[in-house]
């Protein structure tokens, strides 16, 4: 691709990611991210459905760009709890823990902090970078999709997404059935006609994202965590020195670069994201030392590798996000949520429709990941004092600011009661072991997918094989084919060996 | 046979009832032809899959050792679902005031850790920045206080 393109295109975006306003909202995410991040209990996706509504008052370009923020914003606050205090804000720092906490144990705290932030910071530049350049042609394939590829690809992507979740398959499949029915509630575009709204008014125009959101990750997630009060250890190691040594440096250098590589690619996939990312790059670089039996014991690879590739992960899953408007995870699923609250469809029409929205988005992640390195390491004692909000006040908050914010949307008291029943089935499915996450995509693209079948079967004259003809929608399904076979082939034959043993 | 994995049981049992409320609902739902799919399709589709995949976990739940049920921690689950209740009741009826109050304490009741100075506190401060931010700042049509108490009570 021409390279005078690439910078037109992201000058436009550096004027509008640098004006006043967006700067603040920027600043906003930012903050707010890494406060979510650093208290466990309180993740970036319920943070981001709790300001949902609260990004109505905004322009969308501020919203979606403090929404942005959150997310890696939250990454940052993460892993400086994950280190200090050996408590993960995110699970995406998990690993973070195994090796930061034994270097705060140390007395490195300060070293670990600092290549924690560098590594996300280089990660962050450089999948920006990556967005930047992948998303015109990306988005350019895009255009030429026909509706029968549009609905190969999400179901791809849906099946992608099952593959890639933690736990059992099974149950994201079903979870995903589920949000699809629940996203198919309400009045039917095409027909006129009302589906599973039992005569109630308010359910004619389908459920809502928020209340659906808010109840599920919100709701459920205090009822959860007041059930099971996390022990606090506030043991808190002493930072002193933040500066890493020469030989620190040498030796995270690699990492850096591969759990950039690794988080950069895995974020892309559906259903990856920086959980995943984060677990991977741990283990290439446990696998790829002269001595893994160190690590687990303060190796700074051990946390250079993993926050490196968390963020870059955390910044490429905006990819298909943006440029074919699929969601590849819960997190993108609320920047969908906040593009539909004010009229923008996601999809490759966005980028040419409203590029300033488009490339001040990217370029605002570029220049939070930068606020983050320059305000979080300075800030870190006061974060860390956060933690000393008990859950139990938290708890009363984030209820309030779940009913209020619902509320708010429509000045309608119905839809806080829907939150009230999405937390009880919220955690019911908790309960079962049932990831959310799925959920909330299948009732994001359920809708969509509904709409590519019917013009797809309009435009063949209703002939079913048009899936099948097209080449593109034929690689997609074939790929989904092959990735189910793939993850339920171990599933029965471990069932079968079980069977057999008895 | 024996079940060997209750929490597989039981999300089995949930999708295939949920299945099967869907396909019962959605029976009248016209199906239209090949060329116009009509309402009925996606959901008698998607009612089989439920089916299909709670039978699926159902012969899994049987086969494979795996977690039983957890209990249910019943007192946050009602105590905050009362809570939530409460405030849509509440807030335009009475009033934010009221509805925070009555909501955050049903809250609190949630969990036996509730210290209820620290509480009575944190519920106060709560109270005034929800009305400054929202109704001062925001400038949500929120009503504060009670319009006409007798007439807020009738409950109409």
């Amino acid at each position: 691709m021409e390279l005078g393109g690439l910078f037109a295109n992201l000058s436009l975006g550096l004027s509008v990611a640098m004006t006043v306003q967006n700067l603040f909202w920027c600043l906003m995410g930012a903050v707010i991210g890494t406060a979510v991040g650093v208290l466990p209990g309180v993740g970036p996706t319920a943070t981001m459905a709790l300001l949902l509504p609260a990004t109505y008052f905004l322009p969308p370009e501020g919203a979606l760009i403090m929404l942005a923020g959150i997310y890696y914003g939250s990454q940052y606050g993460g892993s400086t709890t994950a280190i200090l205090v050996n408590l993960p804000g995110e699970a995406s720092s998990v690993v973070t823990t195994l090796d930061g906490h034994q270097m705060a144990l140390q007395g490195r705290a300060g070293p670990a902090l600092a290549i924690a932030a560098i590594g996300s910071f280089f990660a962050g530049t450089v999948a920006t970078l990556a967005i930047a350049m992948a998303a015109p042609p990306l988005t350019k394939l895009a255009q030429q999709f026909a509706p029968a590829d549009y609905f190969s690809l999400m179901a791809l992507g849906l099946v992608f997404a099952v593959v890639l979740a933690r736990g059992s398959a099974l149950k994201a499949f079903g979870m995903i059935f589920l949000g699809m029915l629940l996203g198919l509630v309400g009045t039917d575009v095409n027909t006129g006609n009302t589906r599973f709204t039992f005569d109630i008014s308010d359910l004619f125009d389908g459920l809502g994202f928020v209340p659906l959101v808010m109840g599920i990750f919100g709701i459920a997630e205090i009822m959860h965590n007041l059930a099971d009060p996390q022990r606090r250890d506030l043991a808190t190691a002493k930072i002193s020195g933040l500066f890493p040594t020469m030989a620190d440096i040498k030796r995270s250098i690699a990492p850096i670069l591969r759990g950039t590589a690794l988080g950069g690619l895995l974020g892309i996939l559906p259903g990856g994201g920086a959980v995943l990312a984060s677990f991977s790059a741990y283990t290439v670089e446990k696998k790829l030392s002269a001595t893994p039996e160190k690590f687990g014991t303060g190796m700074i690879e051990g946390v250079a590798a993993p926050e490196s590739a968390n963020n870059a992960a955390a910044q490429t899953s905006f990819i298909p996000m943006l440029t074919l408007g699929i969601p590849s995870n819960a997190v993108m699923a609320m920047m969908i949520g906040g593009m539909m609250i004010h009229g923008i469809i996601p999809g490759p029409q966005v980028m040419e429709q409203r590029p300033g929205l488009f490339w001040g988005m990217i370029v605002s992640m570029w220049l939070g990941n930068l606020m983050l390195v320059v305000l979080n390491l300075p800030l870190i004692g006061i974060w860390v004092r956060m933690l000393l909000v008990p859950y139990r006040l938290l708890a009363i908050a984030i209820l309030f600011f779940c009913c209020i914010g619902v509320y708010s949307l429509n000045n309608s008291a119905n839809e806080v009661l829907i939150i009230a029943l999405f937390g009880v089935i919220g955690y019911l499915l908790m309960k079962l072991d049932c990831e959310p996450a799925p959920l909330l995509l299948g009732f994001l693209l359920g809708p969509m997918m509904e709409v590519y079948m019917r013009r797809a079967m309009l435009l063949s004259r209703g002939d079913p094989w048009v899936f099948l003809q097209r080449p593109l929608s034929l690689t997609f399904l074939a790929i989904a084919v092959l990735l189910m076979v793939f993850i339920l082939l171990p599933n029965i034959r471990r069932a079968r060996e079980t069977a057999f043993q008895e | 046979m024996r079940i060997k994995s209750g929490q597989d049981f039981a999300a089995g049992l949930l999708f295939i009832a949920v299945g099967v409320a869907a396909f019962w609902i959605g029976a009248d739902y016209p199906m239209g032809t090949p060329q116009r799919p009509g309402t009925g399709v996606l959901p008698r589709i998607l009612a089989w899959c439920l089916i299909g995949t709670g039978a699926l976990l159902w012969l899994k739940a049987l086969l494979v050792e795996g977690p039983n049920l957890t209990r249910w921690a019943w007192r946050p689950v009602i105590m905050i679902s009362l809570a939530t209740v409460a405030f849509a009741l509440l807030v335009d009826r009475l009033g934010l005031v009221v509805a925070m109050l009555v909501s955050m304490t049903l809250a609190a009741l949630g969990t036996p850790q509730t210290r209820w100075l620290e509480y009575a506190v944190f519920t106060l401060v709560m109270v005034a920045i929800g009305v400054g931010m929202f109704v001062y700042g925001l400038r949500m049509p929120i009503p504060i206080w009670p319009k006409d108490l007798p007439g807020a009570l009738s409950w109409n």
